[in-house]
């Protein structure tokens, strides 16, 4: 488990992470986001004993990493896949790495065809691509089979077929009871793969919840409700209005948008009205929608244009009403 | 290049397949992993190979010009000895870049996550510099020994036990230079800077030193490590400090380029 005190880092009078406390707990994918600048990257590496805090104090299972005697075999990290030698072989670099912590070096070999790269492992590592580098990176990661692993955008540079490995890896090792704990920019990716979710801008914490509550609790969810009946429409309007819903919009005469009521508590009322219906749906915000309105207000580096909404298309589940 | 299936391949054994608790990491780990670092690249071998031609062509001259100008008899070794005011350079760059070319390709970050204790990953690099500078201005002492004797003609004396002091106090004094220079490049974190300040110290201030004159300037260029070296090295009985004082002084160099290294390795971050 990665445990959180009152982290802080100050940069002369800018507060790049502002006291966080957290648990990222084991058997589960935490992802953490932030817009560009939030601190996400100084958190991790303060995590890593890269950094120093200014205040407040990251333990990794109640450690602070530069304890470990064996960090490589205790907490697997990826945070920048183009820190190494740009001509040192693949195997090269992992060999090192494995001595460094008294890591058989058969392991490497292991890691290496495990993450795709065991026919260029004697290559420099300056003519990889990205993609390559960032699947170096997760060899590193893995090669002391930790219980704690940490990566930075895992998924940067991967072709569609890389990112869908990544995420079956961590989902994969979160099933066996890792922590693991990773950051991303993109959002459908983190919808999938995470069961938790830590936001943060400008250094504060803004959201640490399970993805589904996260979702459901936006105010960008709805229920979607179609009646043949414009009488019924309106009937069950007024009613909803009464009963509690944040709005009401028709955007067709045959369909409502509810905000502030679930699709359990819309059935149940067109029930009792005994109204006839043709659809009744939830309407659950994408991540990336959730992601925008949390963090509106802590975009560091932002356009002219207002940061809003959000484009994301949202995610329909139906209920069976 | 695709991969479609998953398997960490971790969870189904002991942690034994990545070593037992109680071995491995530390000091030893550190080192092991530096010695590796820098043989998979291909700068030692150049450093190494430049320092080698200069100490042919340079110890065959320095026999020839002793014979044409008829100097008087000298120890074979001071060919070799000579040498080291240019060969020392080659060991420089070779350990300056096991520190400045982390920071230039910023995998300083990973060795520090290899190795989180700082001064661990310092200490490692110093002493494998050390050990690779000593090694090797010993095999460049003996090989510019064995070139530049035929070249002096009889106008140089082979007595194994000063060829023997001569050669291990290159060693030493080349391994001290190395440790000093690892210090200065943890300080100052660039090669240009480093390169830099090694050859000011080393090579440039005792030169202005000298030609400047004067008791006081010349008082303090006894103590820059080069000159210290230098009547280290030769062992002709002219030295101003005893061998031991010596080492101490270029010890102290070393050590101070360590405190100043250490200093900024610490206190920044990665």
């Amino acid at each position: 488990m990665i445990t959180l005190r009152e982290l802080t880092k100050r940069y002369g009078e800018t507060v790049a992470v502002d006291g966080l406390t957290l648990d990222v707990k084991g058997g589960l994918v935490t992802g953490f986001l932030g817009p560009n600048g939030a601190g996400k990257s100084t958190t991790m590496r303060m995590i890593l004993g890269l950094d120093h805090p200014s205040g407040g104090e990251a333990l990794i299972d109640g450690r602070p990493y530069a304890s470990m005697r064996h960090p490589v075999r205790e907490v697997g990290a990826l945070l920048d896949a183009k820190a190494l030698h740009p001509a040192r072989s693949a195997r090269g670099h992992l060999v090192a790495q494995a001595r460094s912590n008294g890591i058989p070096v058969r392991r490497v070999d292991e890691v290496l065809e495990m993450v795709g790269l065991a026919k260029v492992a004697r290559r420099s590592a300056g003519a990889f691509s990205l993609g390559m580098y960032q699947r170096l990176g997760v060899a590193g990661a893995l090669l002391g089979d930790p219980r704690v692993l940490v990566f930075d955008e895992p998924v940067n540079g991967l072709d569609p077929d890389g990112v869908r490995w990544v995420r079956e890896l961590v989902r994969s090792l979160a099933a066996e009871g890792r922590t693991v704990f990773l950051s991303s920019h993109l959002m459908s990716e983190m919808q999938l793969t995470a069961d938790r979710l830590v936001i943060i801008g400008r250094g504060k914490l803004l959201a640490d919840t399970p993805m589904a509550d996260l979702l459901a609790g936006s105010s960008l969810s709805s229920v979607r409700v179609r009646t043949p009946d414009a009488a019924d429409l309106r009937t069950l309007t007024g009613h909803l209005l009464k009963d509690g819903a944040v709005s009401v919009e028709s955007p067709a005469a045959d369909e409502l948008v509810v905000k502030g009521r679930s699709a359990e508590q819309v059935g149940d009322l067109a029930h009792r009205l005994g109204l006839r219906l043709h659809e009744l749906r939830t309407v659950s915000a994408s991540l990336e929608q959730v992601y925008m309105e949390l963090t509106a207000r802590s975009v560091e580096y932002e356009t002219g244009d207002t940061v809003s909404g959000g484009t994301g298309t949202g995610q329909t589940r139906g209920v069976g009403a | 290049m695709s991969v479609s299936t998953v398997s960490t391949e971790a969870s189904d054994g002991p942690r034994g397949r990545v070593g037992s608790d109680r071995t491995g990491g530390g000091f030893v780990g550190a080192f092991t992993s530096e010695w590796t670092k820098l043989w998979t690249v291909r700068t030692p071998y150049v450093c190494l190979l430049a320092g080698l031609l200069v100490t042919a062509v340079f110890t065959y001259y320095y026999g020839s010009i002793a014979r044409i100008n008829d100097k008087p008899l000298q120890p074979v070794g001071n060919a070799s000895v000579s040498s080291v005011v240019l060969t020392q350079f080659a060991l420089v760059i070779l350990a300056m870049t096991t520190v400045t070319s982390e920071y230039s390709t910023n995998s300083v970050r990973t060795s520090l996550l290899w190795v989180p204790v700082r001064p661990r990953v310092q200490l490692a690099k110093a002493l494998l510099s050390a050990l690779v500078g000593f090694v090797t201005a010993m095999v460049w002492a003996v090989l510019g020994i064995a070139l530049a004797w035929g070249p002096f003609r009889g106008h140089a004396e082979f007595e194994l036990s000063k060829v023997a002091y001569q050669t291990v106090a290159m060693g030493v004094y080349s391994a001290l230079i190395c440790v000093m220079t690892v210090g200065v490049s943890f300080a100052l974190r660039t090669a240009a800077g480093a390169v830099a300040m090694i050859f000011f110290v080393v090579s440039a201030l005792p030169g202005m030193l000298v030609g400047l004159g004067g008791p006081v300037l010349l008082a303090i260029n006894a103590y820059m490590p080069q000159t210290v070296g230098g009547y280290f090295m030769l062992g002709d009985g002219e030295a101003p400090f005893p061998d031991a004082v010596s080492v101490l002084i270029l010890l102290v160099w070393a050590v101070a380029a360590h405190v100043a290294g250490l200093c900024v390795l610490r206190r920044r971050d990665a």
